[in-house]
């Protein structure tokens, strides 16, 4: 018993050992209102933070709005791609031969070539343009739809006409950026390459601009219709998906009835022919088309604007708060 | 600059919204003070509209009314710069880093981008979020969701906060910590928050005034003390075999009793209530096992004041299933 016990005579005091509990470590969390009395920028500090926001988050994913490094990977494919005059032109400057010459009419700065870089239809209207579009738009409005983050705009002094211009500016810079900067690019290195003067400048100039406009009514209508589709959706594929079945879709059918009925009249329901139409017009060089000049026109503007009220449509009921 | 009249941060004049042939908001005039204001009423009540109204984003079909001293109908953009608002759903870009989104929730505000990342940081550590401001977004729990919701709402230090359902999905822990949050906010930064919520419990720990909006109309517009004080007084017995031959008891004696199970409360009309409990417990033959005063809380009033205006709410306890209770 005294072994179970203790050995004690009892007169000492009674202890025990005890388990006693891991002291926790850790830091103090204090928290603490820190206020804040700065100033809040003007209108254009908020629009700017939204292209910067589109924009930028193409080249860094950095801090800016994600794109899937597969999509990164392919815009910079196709923006490769619509240099590859530029090599050519290169090869064609160092192989010499006169004007006229088979490299020199292949790649060389004339109507036909300068129409082509933009508007030609294979490779760049058939392969690069609306994938790209596609690419770029898929969740421009669509992304803000599904997760909610209109909340996060709209919240705030943004209007909507601010955030539709500044997506549409977005995606137009970035459309921009390949289709019309590579077609620059594409001019310039003809100049320097051949070593040509202000005379060359001065006889192609004229073509060029008018290459270069038809180049941005391109690009303008491409967005309009690519955020359009954006907008009516929460799906980035269905958006992409549309776009490039709307572009391929009346091209195939306006096709399928020139070739059944030969007329071109039907023409003027695809996107791309009426953009081409209008850029032979620009470019002075013969129309593919019988239809006059005037129907492709009109049926451009319909395009841009019937997308356009979609558009604002659909950003207009974008929500901020739930019942 | 506008100037804010009187006390009042808030103050709206016989405002009406209609939707089409609906009318959402029905003459609504309402002075809110600085401080705490919990904003109640059932689905379809009208408080989505009051906050779309309050932030400028919808106009108003008649009235007037003033947020800061900016008018609603014509300084919108300035009363939505002053004003932070943290919605119920989710709003945050799943792709994006903790810090980045709050930044970029700053520079829609017309920060500039070195400010608002400094900012990010300080209301990221604010609602505890320090050590998980570099991770995505789309990593982050329900709590995490809210906290981060709560930090893009904060970060240029509005004036007033508008926070729907800030515990929405939360469990106990993070619920706390976001109600600590909200008080913190209101008490050390001097800010005034209006909290939308069908939690009462969670009103009445932040707010210390309610407004109560049903089917487009301000019902009640009090403190939460007042409304507590003109609640009958209420004895809350349990009793232990025969809740139902006490029942009939307590009903014989003349007292007003509402039973909730196991649980009864009668109404403390005066001294001799407790007598007459006892009494009827003698009669019925049950124990009464627990006795004691019943604080009425916020969710009795608002059933009370719904019952009284005709509409069926059901409370905590008659939504919790025996799954929900154990079986108990």
């Amino acid at each position: 018993m005294e072994v179970a016990f203790g050995a004690g005579d009892g007169d000492e005091d009674a202890t025990a050992v005890v388990a006693k509990r891991q002291a926790s470590l850790g830091t103090i969390f204090e928290q603490n209102y820190r206020p804040w009395e700065g100033n809040l920028g003007p209108r254009w500090m908020r629009n700017y933070a939204i292209y910067r926001h589109h924009v930028y988050g193409l080249f860094s994913s950095k801090g800016h709005r994600h794109y899937h490094p597969m999509v990164r990977l392919l815009v910079l494919v196709i923006f490769l791609a619509s240099l590859t005059p530029v090599p050519m032109l290169f090869l064609a400057s160092l192989m010499g031969g006169e004007d006229g010459s088979f490299l020199d009419k292949m790649w060389g700065v004339n109507r036909y070539n300068l129409w082509g870089q933009v508007l030609g239809y294979f490779p760049r209207n058939l392969c690069f343009w609306p994938l790209l579009t596609a690419l770029v738009v898929g969740g421009m409005i669509s992304d803000d739809r599904q997760h909610g983050t209109s909340a996060i705009y709209f919240s705030r002094p943004v209007t909507r006409l601010d955030y539709t211009a500044m997506k549409f500016l977005s995606v137009s810079v970035i459309l921009g950026f390949v289709i019309v900067f590579s077609y620059f690019v594409y001019y310039t290195s003809a100049i320097v390459f051949r070593s040509e003067g202000w005379a060359y400048l001065a006889d192609t100039l004229p073509m060029f601009l008018g290459g270069m406009l038809a180049g941005i009514i391109l690009v303008l209508t491409y967005t309009s219709i690519g955020l359009a589709l954006s907008s009516i959706s929460q799906s980035r594929f269905f958006a992409a998906i549309a776009f490039l079945s709307v572009i391929y879709g009346t091209k195939l059918v306006s096709l399928l009835i020139e070739l059944q009925f030969e007329t071109t009249f039907l023409y003027i329901l695809s996107p791309y022919d009426c953009l081409a139409h209008l850029g032979q017009y620009l470019l002075g060089i013969p129309y593919n088309y019988e239809h006059p000049l005037s129907f492709s026109v009109v049926s451009l503007v319909v395009i841009n604007a019937a997308s356009i009220a979609l558009l604002v449509s659909r950003v207009s009921s974008l929500e901020v708060t739930r019942e | 600059m506008g100037e804010i009249a009187n006390d009042s941060v808030i103050s709206i004049k016989s405002l009406n919204k209609k939707y089409g042939p609906h009318l959402a908001l029905d003459g609504i005039t309402l002075e809110i003070p600085c401080g705490a204001v919990g904003i109640l009423g059932p689905n379809g009540a009208g408080k989505s509209t009051l906050f779309k109204c309050i932030l400028g984003l919808i106009g108003i079909t008649s009235g007037e009314g003033t947020v800061l001293g900016y008018d609603i109908r014509s300084q919108a953009d300035l009363i939505r710069s002053k004003i932070g608002y943290m919605p119920e759903y989710n709003a945050l870009d799943p792709g994006l880093f903790a810090v980045d989104q709050v930044r970029y929730a700053g520079e829609l505000l017309g920060m500039n981008t070195k400010v608002a990342t400094q900012r990010a940081h300080e209301v990221l550590e604010y609602v505890g979020l320090k050590d998980q401001r570099y991770r995505k977004i789309e990593t982050f729990s329900t709590g995490m969701l809210q906290a981060t919701k709560l930090a893009c709402a904060l970060i240029h230090d509005p004036e007033i906060l508008i926070c729907d359902e800030p515990t929405n999905g939360l469990d106990q822990r993070a619920r706390s910590f976001m109600l600590q949050t909200l008080r913190r906010t209101v008490n050390q930064g001097n800010r005034t928050v209006l909290m939308s919520s069908h939690v009462m419990e969670d009103v009445q720990d932040v707010c210390d005034r309610i407004v109560m909006i049903h089917k487009g109309k301000i019902v009640v517009h009090r403190s939460i003390d007042d409304l507590v004080n003109q609640v009958d007084r209420e004895i809350e017995i349990m009793v232990w075999g025969g809740a139902s031959r006490m029942e009939k008891e307590l009903d014989a004696a003349g007292l007003s009793i509402r039973r909730l199970g196991r649980v009864i409360r009668v109404k403390r009309e005066d001294d001799s209530t407790i007598r007459k409990i006892l009494e009827a417990a003698v009669s019925a033959e049950v124990q009464v096992r627990q006795m004691r005063d019943y604080e009425p809380d916020l969710e009795d009033i608002f059933i009370l004041i719904m019952e009284r205006l005709g509409t069926e709410i059901k409370g905590t306890a008659d939504l919790m299933t025996p799954e929900h209770t154990g079986g108990i």
